[in-house]
C-alpha cells in the first residue's frame, strides 16, 4: 500500500485533540503550581540550618532527579494503589507526578537563586533587626524570585512536554488522545505530526511570553 | 555603652582576634584604624554578632550578646550598621529601604514610618530622592541612604565598617559631613576607617588594631602626633605618604 499524505486528516484530527489538550494544560498548570510550592519548600530546606531538613530535602531531590519520570509515573499509578488498596484517578496521578518531579528541579532553581544573592543583603537585613525569616521574606526572596524566572520558564516547557509520558498510565492527555485516534483511523503520520505541532505551538507561546516577562523585569531592574 | 572583654575570633585555624578589650562610653566617637587583615572589621562585626565571637564577652547597652538567651534581633536594633558596600536593598525605593526596619521591627504604621523616613532622608540631604531606587544614586548618596536606614531604628550606637572605602574620592566628603553631624549630635559611633583626617577631627579616641590585638588606644592628638608604638609609627608613615 502506497503512502499518501492526507492533510485533511490533520484538520479533522485537530478538534478531536482539544479534549486531550485541555488535560495537558490542566496537568501542566496544576502540576507546576504544586511543584513550585514543593520546590520552594525543598529549596529553602536545603538552605536551612537544620541538618535533618537539609538531608530530607537533599534525598528528595536526588531520588527524583536520579530516576526516570516514566518509572515514577508507573510506580505511583500502578504500584502505589496495590500497596494502599485504592485507585488514584488519572488526573490526580498526573498532577502529582508532574508536581513531585518538577518540584525536585525547582528546588535546585530556588536554592541557586537564593544563594546567588550577595551575603551583604542578608547581613543588612539582619543589621536592622529583621529575623532570619523576615530577611528572607522581605529582602532575599523578592530579589531571588526575579532570578528564578528564566529557569522556571524553562522548567515550565520541560514539564509541559513531560506530561506526554503520562500517556502510558492512561491519562487522557494530548498524546494519549492522539493514540486513540490512530487506533481508529490508522493515520499515524498525520495524527502524530499534528500532536507534535500542537506541543510546538504551546512551547513557542510560553517561550515568547517568557521573553516578554524577562524584558519587562530587566527594564524594571535597570530603572 | 559597649564593653568588650578579651574577645577572640578564629576563622578555622586563622586567629583573627587574639584578645581585644575595649570600652566605649555613651556619646563617644571611636575610630578603629589598622592595616587590612588586622581584624578591625571583625571587631565591629562581633559587636552586633554578624560574626560569632569564639570566646570573650561583648556587652552592648547592658545586653551580653555572647549569651545565647539574649534576643539578638533586639540588640541589633540598638546597634545600627553601615557597610562598606552600602548593601541597600535594590528592589526597594530609597524610602522603602529606610522604612523597612521601622515597619517590620518597630511595628510602626506605614504613614508614621514614612514620616520618620522622610525626616531622616532630609537629615542626610536626600529628601528629594525618596522615590528613587538605589541604582539611580551615586555611591555617596547610597551611603547616606544607608546611614538614614541605620538611624531609622533610633539605635543607641552606629557601627561604620569602612563607610567611605568604596567611594570615588570626590564623594567621600558628603558622607563624612553626615557622620560629623551625627557625632556632634552626640551619637555613639564606632568607625572602622582609613580616613585619618576624619579620625583626627571627629574621634574622641583612636584605636590601632594590628595582628588581632589593640596596639594603641588614645585621644587623636596624642595618637597621631606622638605615636609610641613602632607598628603604629610604621603604619602612619605609610598611610600619610600616600595622602
Amino acid at each position: 500500500m502506497a503512502f499518501n499524505f492526507d492533510p485533511g486528516v490533520m484538520l479533522d484530527t485537530l478538534p478531536m485533540l482539544m479534549r486531550g489538550l485541555k488535560w495537558t494544560a490542566l496537568i501542566t498548570v496544576g502540576g507546576l503550581f504544586f511543584g513550585f510550592i514543593l520546590g520552594a519548600g525543598a529549596g529553602l530546606m536545603k538552605l536551612s540550618r537544620g541538618w535533618a531538613a537539609r538531608k530530607f530535602a537533599g534525598a528528595y531531590v536526588e531520588t527524583i532527579r536520579g530516576t526516570p519520570m516514566l518509572v515514577q509515573a508507573m510506580f505511583l499509578y500502578f504500584g502505589v494503589p496495590m500497596a494502599l488498596g485504592l485507585r488514584i484517578p488519572p488526573l490526580v496521578a498526573g498532577i502529582v507526578v508532574i508536581a513531585v518531579n518538577s518540584g525536585a528541579y525547582i528546588a535546585e532553581i530556588v536554592r541557586g537563586a537564593v544563594q546567588s544573592i550577595n551575603i551583604g543583603q542578608f547581613e543588612a537585613g539582619r543589621s536592622i533587626g529583621l529575623t532570619r525569616a523576615q530577611t528572607m521574606r522581605y529582602v532575599i526572596w523578592p530579589q531571588a524570585f526575579r532570578r528564578m524566572i528564566p529557569p522556571l520558564g524553562n522548567q515550565f516547557i520541560i514539564s509541559l512536554k513531560d506530561t506526554s509520558l503520562l500517556a502510558v498510565i492512561g491519562v487522557g492527555e494530548l498524546l494519549r488522545t492522539g493514540q486513540e485516534i490512530v487506533a481508529v483511523n490508522f493515520r499515524a503520520f498525520e495524527v502524530y505530526l499534528t500532536v507534535g505541532l500542537v506541543y510546538l505551538c504551546m512551547t513557542m507561546a510560553i517561550a515568547h511570553a517568557l521573553r516578554r516577562v524577562e524584558k519587562r523585569l530587566a527594564a524594571r531592574v535597570r530603572r | 555603652m559597649i564593653t568588650i572583654e578579651n574577645l577572640h575570633k578564629n576563622f578555622g585555624g586563622l586567629k583573627v582576634l587574639r584578645g581585644i578589650s575595649l570600652h566605649v562610653d555613651k556619646g563617644q566617637v571611636v575610630c578603629i584604624i589598622g592595616p587590612s587583615g588586622s581584624g578591625k572589621s571583625t571587631v565591629l562585626r562581633c559587636i552586633n554578632r554578624l560574626e560569632r565571637p569564639t570566646s570573650g564577652r561583648v556587652v552592648v547597652d547592658g545586653h551580653d550578646i555572647t549569651d545565647p538567651s539574649t534576643n539578638i534581633n533586639l540588640v541589633r536594633t540598638e546597634a545600627g550598621m553601615v557597610f562598606q558596600q552600602f548593601n541597600l536593598f535594590p528592589h526597594m525605593s530609597v524610602l522603602e529601604n529606610v522604612t523597612l526596619g521601622p515597619r517590620k521591627v518597630r511595628r510602626l504604621e506605614r504613614g508614621q514610618a514614612e514620616k520618620l523616613g522622610l525626616e531622616l532622608l532630609a537629615k542626610v540631604g536626600l529628601a528629594d530622592k525618596a522615590a528613587s531606587y538605589p541604582d539611580q544614586l551615586s555611591g555617596g548618596q547610597k551611603q547616606r541612604v544607608a546611614i538614614a536606614r541605620a538611624l531609622a531604628l533610633q539605635p543607641k550606637v552606629i557601627l561604620f565598617d569602612e563607610p567611605t572605602s568604596a567611594l570615588d574620592p570626590e564623594l567621600v566628603g558628603e558622607v563624612l559631613e553626615v557622620m560629623k553631624r551625627l557625632a556632634r549630635e552626640g551619637m555613639t559611633m564606632v568607625v572602622v576607617t582609613h580616613e585619618m583626617g576624619f579620625a583626627k577631627e571627629v574621634a574622641d579616641r583612636v584605636i590601632f588594631v594590628d595582628q588581632g590585638v589593640i596596639q594603641e588606644d588614645g585621644p587623636p592628638h596624642e595618637f597621631f602626633s606622638n605615636p609610641r608604638n613602632p607598628r603604629l609609627r610604621d603604619f602612619l608613615g605609610k598611610v600619610v605618604s600616600h595622602t
